[in-house]
């Protein structure tokens, strides 16, 4: 399209009849181009003479009063303010009044909902918190299952530790279950252990020259603690069981030749 | 040749856009007459026009501050506000104004309130109004006509093609064509 297009546009804008396709099209080129923006403001002009034909009628001056008030009220000539006071003028007052009613119900529902959201939200966080509760209750009832099944059962060989130099009234109990290859040790008279130590449980095996880990454990305040080791040794690569005092966590081999609790299987 | 040789007035809508309340007062005495004319005419009846006057000016009191006067008159830029207004207000309501049938109504309802201002401002408004009609007066009949449905009935180009019964093409070149003349004819008095 040729600038003389647009300015034929532009003259049928003027006064209000472009298409809808053409006033989008003359406000695209206008954007770039000032030839046709100059056009635009003439035309524009030019459609105020028709309005200026007629002989000017004064209006009622009461027109005069109500527009000099809601421009007075507006004292910061804030836009927003005056809006609303043309927009409560022209409002009958049932009708603010419904209005009103309608935004505090419905602001009043909208509190609700969240109340209710917040509420579901907590309940739903409580849930899942008990649900991972019962979930290691079910753990802990399955292994103290299996520690009772494995101590009751005829294959499993009991063996006691005690005490050593470190702690000579200290003792445990060791169920060995060697078909499973399992055990479940049972201490007693434990010193509590600081809270940068942990203890650690070896065994002493019959095969190689260094002990071998088998768990690391803290003691309680009344001296118990237990400890179960899966995957142990054959029954005849084990020499005996000893427990140290370790750095919290525990090394690959002993640290110190301290000894709280041993005795051979 | 120049159509009028009288100096326009002072401009009101920068010190209006500052929040000056008495030249919003000043500018009102100076326009409401011309827009309240222009709105009975596109309205038809004094109560829809008043309250799109009062519509009007409320708006110019608000966004007086986008007025630039590099693109346009002030009177022009208060003209496009009141009757995009008013066009608004005809749509809305579906009223479409029988131009033939009112007629006399509309000629009552200038005879009764004919503004009776006198001094510079009304001489020079009625200056630029025997310039106005001249320059109007000009107009082929059929260009006049075509111009007026579209910016006092805010008729589209298919519905004025169809109160004509005459094809669109032939309609769109009228209005471009007149709105040029006006355009050229107004370039020759303006300041």
């Amino acid at each position: 399209m040729t600038h003389q297009d647009y300015e034929s546009i532009a003259a049928l804008d003027a006064v209000g009849a472009a298409s809808v396709e053409e006033e989008r099209m003359l406000r695209d080129h206008l954007a770039t181009c000032a030839a046709c923006r100059t056009a635009r403001d003439e035309f524009g002009e030019a459609a105020a003479m028709l309005a200026r034909e007629a002989e000017p009628v004064a209006p009622p001056p009461d027109v005069r009063d109500r527009i000099l008030a809601a421009v007075e009220a507006d004292d910061a000539g804030d836009d927003a303010e005056v809006v609303d006071i043309e927009s409560r003028r022209k409002m009958p007052w049932w009708l603010a009044t419904a209005a009103m009613l309608f935004l505090a119900l419905w602001g009043w529902r909208e509190v609700g909902i969240r109340v209710s959201r917040e509420k579901l939200r907590s309940q739903r966080a409580e849930i899942e918190r008990l649900q991972a509760e019962v979930d290691a209750l079910n753990l802990q009832k399955e292994k103290i299952s299996g520690a009772m099944s494995a101590i009751a059962s005829s294959g499993t060989r009991t063996i006691q530790l005690t005490g050593a130099q470190a702690a000579p009234t200290a003792s445990a109990r060791v169920f060995l279950d060697e078909k499973k290859q399992r055990a479940f040790v049972f201490f007693y008279d434990l010193p509590a252990n600081a809270n940068d130590k942990s203890y650690q449980l070896w065994i002493l095996r019959a095969d190689q020259s260094k002990p071998q880990s088998a768990g690391v454990f803290d003691a309680t305040k009344d001296g118990t603690a237990s400890v179960t080791v899966e995957n142990l040794p054959l029954a005849t690569e084990i020499k005996g069981l000893a427990v140290t005092l370790e750095p919290k966590g525990g090394g690959e081999q002993p640290s110190n030749a301290d000894f709280y609790v041993m005795g051979n299987t | 040749m120049p159509m009028t040789d009288t100096v326009p007035p002072p401009a009101l809508l920068p010190a209006v856009a500052r929040g000056d309340i008495a030249s919003f007062e000043a500018l009102f005495d100076r326009y409401s007459g011309t827009l309240y004319a222009l709105l009975l005419r596109i309205l038809g009846n004094p109560e829809d026009a008043q309250e799109v006057l009062q519509e009007t000016f409320v708006k110019v009191w608000t966004n007086a501050k986008m007025f630039d006067a590099v693109r346009g008159s002030e009177v022009a830029w208060l003209i496009s506000i009141a009757r995009s207004r008013g066009i608004d207000k005809l749509r809305s309501r579906r009223i479409r104004v029988d131009r033939e049938n009112d007629a006399g109504r509309e000629i009552s309802i200038h005879s009764s309130f004919v503004e009776k201002t006198t001094g510079a401002d009304e001489a020079i408004r009625s200056e630029e109004r025997i310039a106005v009609r001249g320059a109007l007066a000009e107009l082929p009949e059929a260009q006049r006509v075509a111009l007026e449905l579209a910016y006092f009935e805010g008729l589209s180009q298919s519905e004025i093609a169809e109160r004509l019964g005459e094809p669109l093409g032939t309609v769109k070149t009228r209005m471009q064509l007149g709105m040029k003349k006006l355009r050229d004819r107004l370039r020759a008095f303006q300041p």
